[in-house]
């Protein structure tokens, strides 16, 4: 899942500043399910700016909507009608999601309200951590199922650096070594001699070296 | 619902007592479709537990968050409170009593008083209002409608009857009010009048009554709460000061050697000092040390151990085994002077303390043996009722039952099961068996009011001069009727007086309203009430919103009269807007199952399944083994000395031969579905494992535990070690070999309050005592050691430790840190090294028996199997885990399971016999319905905004949301208990939550700052 | 101006704060007429679009009334209340109307003296503050209506 969190509010109401008639769009899909854009948080930050505008002295209106998933162009076509009368966007769904939106409604200003942090899984309620980097070429079966790309610090492919202590990596004691996850891993799956297969260079033009990236299925492609 | 038999004799049980245990009695029968009269000499009910600040082993105040809602109507229909009332004949036997009682003038009208308060304000001599000390009672127990509001008027102490009638504003004061005598026909009694608690005024050697600061455990409890006469603030009597040091001494009154003390164990004191100390450490940490002297710490209750594990280890409670003869206050000094004998050591030591608490215990009262006798039913030689080792609430008079203190001395949870327990037994009496008849009261068909813009009816309540005397109820009607939607606005005096609810419901019905909102009391005691009341004119009874304008205005705002009247239209305003946002809503109903399914044959098992089969109910009685008779069948004797195998196999007998129970041997349960009142579950059965699926409304489970056999002290190496079960057996079958022997050691506590099972198994001291008298009476020249850590003989049973004590067996204690030896001796014998305290020396015996007191532990593999087929929760050590420990101790926390016996907790036959009775009478109160109600104020998920994220699956407090096969959350509206925690946590804003969703919520602030943007 | 009265929304559960409340009136325990219950079932079930609404709305203050630890109904409800009210401050802080404004408070159904106290202190607390800054704009724009 993609996981984001909410901007500061200042930075959103510095953004719509200047406009009077503001239409929030929230999207139900990841964040939704990482509490940053869904239903809810649209309702909260509507009122915050509510609130926050009105304590500086200025009225503004502020529609809220929130689409089944804002990075298809059919569910942002829905709000079409909604275009009238307002005056900039807010978007509290991922990157992708403000894009589109931005795509659709060529002439009206579209703002993010959320940072789109990483794909993730969550921990437990509340908690999500990095799990992928969207690298292109998957090496999960080789490293027991944890990936040294989103995981070690350093990305290193082979092995551990000097910097892990107690199964922690140096930069935080927080932060779990990849590295030794994937020792335990191994050991546990009796699979240790799996390590000492150098694993070669990473070709990252996957990785988005190579540029913008897209799949194209000519089955469906239309 | 109205019953045909509510008031025929033969369906009503008399209830003496209206303590936990008589409350308990009544309930259970009332809800199981019985009706009840409860009388009781105070001048309101609650008994004990009313004057408690918190209670063990919870520490909280378990009576506010769990007594039941005794308001709803249904079961108030069933039930007859008669206090300042004593029972003076009895005549007639089971089946048919006629009981003569007196009822003392109170006079005071309690059907007009309003419980306002003015008499007590004016003339507080003459004005008695007792809720038990506690101004939390009342409210606290959450039905002052059914509770007598505690006021009474004492006619001597009046001097000017005229003023005193005159203050009422509800004209409620009788001043020729007399003493009533009336006859109640009933079909049986149940005894549960509670205890007196010992008076150490006479034991002048504790300076009870000359030193303020020696106070007993019940005075302590008022001065630790927060509502008692130091509003919580823990000072001493004498002056005011915080107090450094506190000591407890236990045995004040019981296992006496003192003046007018009883021989027995009171049972519940060393839990209630514990608590009382842990309390005490809790809100003053290190300044205040708090030192209990005992002489064995008795928590052999339900996980008690821990409890006692967690005083002296979390809270530094000092735990001093020694019984100090005095407490001495020196002239001029401040502190009160203690000596006692630390153990192990020669000489005595002084120590003086701040204050000094008494552990009190209990006694029958002079007037309880007086309506024994007037009853005609035995008594032990302390005034205890005599019951029987296999009818533990039965009294020596059939249909006569007795509960709680007046049985034995106990705590509350052992009380709440005697209550249930005798609730099964008085009601297996009575010839109407509590069918009921099922007839709805005639409501009229509900009006549909979808389309209809809404039409308000508000209703305002002066309540008298309560809410009248501070507010102008006339000048706020008009001001409702100015709001928007509002139709008719209308002042009604006393809004719940039976002429105005009917004036509502033809308003209502002329008006053509189809919202109302109540301006008048709170709406935890009254919203029932007038959800009937509108219900009666043909509306849907959740279009209802009350306006608490009395608790929460003019009560609380008398002095600023202007603000308050700002306020109270506010919350006018407030309940208008909810109101309009009001939905009708069902009470979502579903047929009741009325089978029954027993897991497990042993005792418990057995009587459940015969008391639920003899009210007619049909019983699926599944046992694992390929026989009945679970654990009690290798037993014999039990400690009163009756005979526990014919006891068992008349059991046996009796569930074959009854039609309603079903037996299935060799059963093993494999899977389960449902709603409570609507339960499948599957089983394999017999060595062919066929499959076999039944239907049942509630489930009892009554698995028993396992014998524990620890790998300690050679058993099983030598034939010489064996346990006290096998003892049991042994001392029947070979008493020519017990003649034989010349020493016997019994070591207490193998295998239980160790690291690895830290409870206690409850049973094992009395087992000891009891095979020690056997032994002893077979061979009287055997020398019988019973080394042991506590002696936990409680209640009754301290008696017969006493005799063996008589009788010359050597009760020798050791600690945990140094367990006696054992090694293989000569001749098969086998020899024992203990340190005998007393003299501080090593003793070694050559024993010809050596007999392990090995308790029970819980049957962890196949509780384990079951706890995750019914999704029940289990203590650390595996045993079931009730819903509550205090309250609810046979129900389970998953609604329609009932729990009995050893798979509760250790315990022996007698107490089994009485939870199994209590299981039959908590099911059959839901087995009684005909249907089964799963409430409105449930969430309800909308699967178009659904993101299925788990949020409310992972924050729903019980477990019942979950993402269904489509893909969204579903929440099962007979599992969900209203809470609304999922509905503020999803992040789609999916769930809503019935009677407070977020429309509704809004509504009330949105019309609360009108007022401000208008 | 006249004297500030604050208006504070009080969300207090069913099984003990509310209890309170009516316990605080049946022992006729004054308190200032500024505080205003909402009764929810559980502490747990204030949502927080209905304390950010509150504030919206012009109040000054705002708290959350549950059972002690360990009392909740719902076995934790009031510990999910506790935690969402701190997040809740941060937001107010940010939005300008200032966390000082919400409270969290626990008490038995007992604690009618303690529920009468606490309303005193917390509109003590609020008028000390002023009034809320939605709450003075609010009140300029209906003037400026009305004239």
């Amino acid at each position: 899942m993609i996981t984001a969190e909410r901007k500061p509010l200042k930075e959103i109401m510095d953004y719509i500043q200047p406009f009077n008639r503001i239409l929030l769009v929230g999207c139900n899909e990841c964040v939704t399910v990482c509490s940053a854009g869904g239903r809810k948080e649209v309702g909260l930050l509507s009122s915050a700016l509510q609130s926050a505008f009105l304590s500086a002295g200025k009225s503004i209106e502020i529609k809220e909507h929130t689409l089944e998933r804002q990075c298809d162009p059919e569910y942002v076509e829905e709000i079409v009608g909604m275009m009238d009368g307002v005056d900039a966007v807010v978007s509290m769904a991922c990157g992708c999601g403000v894009q589109e939106m931005a795509r659709r409604y060529k002439n009206k200003p579209v703002f993010p309200a959320v940072n789109t942090k990483f794909m993730g899984a969550s921990e437990r309620q509340g908690v999500w951590a990095e799990r992928c980097q969207g690298c292109g070429n998957c090496l999960l079966g080789i490293t027991g199922g944890i990936c040294p790309i989103a995981r070690c610090s350093k990305q290193l492919m082979n092995g551990p650096c000097g910097g892990s202590t107690n199964g922690k990596c140096e930069i935080s004691k927080e932060v779990d070594c990849a590295w030794q996850l994937i020792w335990d891993r191994l050991k546990m799956l009796g699979q240790e001699d799996r390590y000492l297969d150098i694993i070669p260079a990473k070709d990252w033009r996957t990785a988005g070296g190579g540029g913008p990236r897209k799949i194209v299925r000519e089955d469906l492609a239309g | 619902m109205s019953y045909q038999l509510d008031n025929k004799p033969d369906n009503r049980v008399l209830v003496v007592g209206g303590g936990m245990g008589g409350i308990r009695t009544m309930l259970d029968l009332a809800e199981s479709g019985h009706s009840v009269v409860l009388v009781d000499s105070a001048r309101s009910i609650g008994g004990l537990m009313t004057q408690l600040d918190r209670t063990f082993p919870t520490n909280n105040c378990d009576l506010c968050t769990l007594s039941p809602h005794l308001s709803q109507s249904g079961r108030q229909e069933r039930i007859e409170l008669l206090t300042m009332t004593q029972i003076t004949g009895m005549e007639g036997e089971r089946g048919a009593f006629s009981v003569t009682v007196k009822t003392a003038p109170r006079y005071i009208d309690m059907e007009k008083c309003t419980a306002c308060g003015e008499c007590f304000k004016h003339f507080p001599d003459c004005v008695r209002f007792t809720p038990g000390l506690d101004h939390r009672a009342p409210t606290c127990m959450r039905y002052p409608q059914a509770i007598p509001q505690a006021y009474s008027v004492d006619m001597a102490a009046c001097k000017d009857l005229q003023a005193l009638v005159d203050i009422c504003p509800a004209k409620a004061i009788v001043p020729d009010d007399t003493e009533k005598t009336r006859t109640i026909e009933c079909g049986s009694i149940v005894l549960a009048p509670g205890a007196e608690v010992f008076d150490p005024k006479g034991l002048d050697y504790l300076g009870y009554s000359s030193q303020p600061d020696i106070v007993t455990s019940l005075e302590y409890e008022r001065i630790l709460s927060a509502s008692g006469p130091t509003s919580g603030q823990l000072v001493r009597p004498s002056d005011k000061k915080q107090p450094q040091k506190i000591a407890w001494i236990q045995c004040i009154g019981s296992r006496g050697i003192q003046k007018g003390a009883q021989s027995y164990c009171s049972s519940a004191c060393c839990m209630f000092a514990l608590k009382e100390a842990m309390v005490t450490k809790e809100r003053f940490q290190d300044s205040i040390e708090a030192t209990i002297f005992y002489m064995d710490m008795r928590t052999f209750g339900k996980d008690y151990e821990l409890y006692l594990q967690q005083a002296k280890e979390r809270f530094g409670v000092r735990l001093v085994r020694c019984r100090p003869h005095s407490v001495v206050h020196k002239q001029g000094a401040q502190g009160l002077e203690i000596q006692y004998l630390p153990e192990g050591q020669a000489q005595q030591v002084c120590e003086e303390f701040d204050m000094v608490v008494l552990s009190t215990g209990f006694l029958v009262g002079q007037q309880t043996r007086e309506m024994a006798n007037i009853l005609g039913i035995d008594l032990d030689s302390h005034g205890f009722a005599k019951t029987g080792s296999f009818t533990p609430v039965a009294t020596s008079k059939p249909g006569i039952y007795v509960a709680g203190l007046f049985e034995s001395p106990k705590d509350i949870p052992e009380t709440m099961v005697q209550g249930s327990a005798a609730a099964c037994m008085a009601a297996g009496d009575l010839s109407a068996k509590g069918i009921l008849s099922g007839q709805e009261e005639e409501f009229p068909p509900e009006r549909d009011i979808s389309g209809e813009e809404p039409r308000v009816g508000v209703f305002l309540c002066d309540c008298g001069e309560n809410i009248g005397g501070v507010l102008d109820v006339q000048k706020l009607a008009d001001y409702a009727q100015s709001l928007p939607g509002v139709v008719v606005a209308q002042s009604v005096g006393h809004g719940c007086s039976s002429q105005s609810m009917e004036r509502i419901t033809s308003i209502v019905e002329s008006e053509k309203l189809n919202r109302v909102v109540i301006g008048g009391c709170s709406p935890r005691t009254h919203e029932k009430r007038f959800q009937d009341t509108i219900r009666k004119a043909g509306l849907n009874p959740y279009l209802l919103e009350m306006a608490n304008i009395r608790d929460q205005i003019t009560w609380v705002h008398a002095a600023e009269p202007e603000l308050a009247a700002k306020k109270a239209q506010s919350l006018i305003r407030m309940a208008v807007g909810a109101a309009k946002m009001a939905r009708p809503l069902a009470d979502s109903t579903l047929p009741m199952n009325k089978n029954a399914l027993v897991v497990g044959g042993g005792v418990a098992g057995m009587t459940t399944a015969l008391e639920l089969a003899r009210h007619g109910h049909k019983v699926y009685l599944a046992e694992r083994s390929a026989k009945l008779g679970g654990n009690a069948a290798k037993l014999r004797k039990t400690l009163e000395g009756e005979d526990v195998r014919a006891f068992v196999n008349g059991l046996v007998e009796k569930v074959k031969a009854s039609e309603n129970i079903s037996v299935i041997t060799g059963a093993i349960i494999v899977d389960h579905s449902g709603i409570p009142g609507m339960f499948k579950t599957g089983m394999q059965v017999g060595p062919q494992m066929f499959y076999r699926q039944v239907e049942h409304g509630v489930t009892v489970l009554a698995t028993g535990a396992l014998g524990n056999h620890p790998d300690q002290y050679l058993l099983g190496k030598s034939d010489s070690v064996i346990t006290q079960l096998e003892m049991d057996s042994l001392i029947e079958d070979k008493p020519e070999k017990v003649k034989s022997w010349s020493n016997v050691v019994m070591i207490q506590c193998v295998g239980s309050r160790s690291p690895e099972n830290p409870n206690c198994s409850r049973i094992c001291c009395q087992a000891a005592v009891k095979n020690a008298l056997r032994i002893v009476e077979i061979n009287p020249d055997a020398r019988v050691f019973v080394l042991y850590r506590d002696m936990r003989t409680f209640g009754l049973s301290e008696d017969y430790y006493q005799e063996a004590r008589q009788k010359g067996v050597f009760f020798v204690r050791y600690s945990q840190d140094a367990p006696p030896k054992v090694d293989q001796g000569q001749d098969g014998c086998v020899k024992v090294v203990f340190n005998e305290p007393v003299i501080g020396a090593d003793l070694e015996v050559e024993a010809d028996c050596l007999c392990l007191s090995t308790g029970l532990v819980a049957d962890d593999e196949n509780n384990e199997d079951l706890a995750l087929i019914f999704k029940l929760p289990r203590t650390k050590d595996g045993f079931f885990l009730e819903d509550h420990v205090k309250l609810r101790p046979v129900d389970l926390p998953v609604p329609g399971f009932f729990v009995a016996g050893t798979a509760h907790s250790p315990k022996n036959i007698r107490d089994s016999i009485a939870q199994a009775q209590a299981a039959a009478s908590r099911a059959r109160t839901m087995l009684a319905a005909n249907e089964i109600s799963t409430g409105a104020a449930v969430a309800k998920v909308d699967g178009q905004k659904c993101a299925a994220c788990l949020i409310c699956v992972r924050a729903c407090p019980f477990g019942v949301p979950f993402i269904n096969a489509e893909g969204y959350s579903q929440i099962d509206p007979a599992r969900c208990r209203g809470c609304g925690v999922c509905a503020a946590a999803c992040p789609a804003k999916a769930i809503q939550l019935m009677q407070f969703e977020d429309d509704r919520i809004l509504a009330k602030l949105e019309s609360l700052f009108e007022r401000m943007v208008a | 101006m006249e004297k500030f009265e604050p208006v504070i929304v009080a969300f207090c559960c069913h099984y003990c704060a509310y209890t309170a409340a009516d316990m605080a009136g049946s022992q006729r325990l004054d308190y200032p007429p500024n505080v205003k219950i909402i009764r929810v079932p559980c502490s747990g079930k204030v949502d927080a679009i209905h304390i950010l609404k509150a504030f919206e709305r012009g109040a000054d203050g705002v708290y959350v009334a549950g059972c002690l630890e360990g009392d909740c109904h719902f076995k934790n409800g009031n510990l999910k209340a506790e935690k969402q009210v701190q997040y809740l401050r941060k937001s107010l802080d940010e939005i300008g109307i200032g966390g000082d404004r919400l409270e969290m408070v626990f008490m038995s159904a007992g604690m009618g003296e303690f529920f009468a106290r606490k309303a005193k202190e917390m509109t003590e607390k609020i008028r000390e503050l002023g009034p809320s800054p939605v709450h003075t704009q609010l009140e300029q724009q209906a003037r400026q209506k009305a004239s």
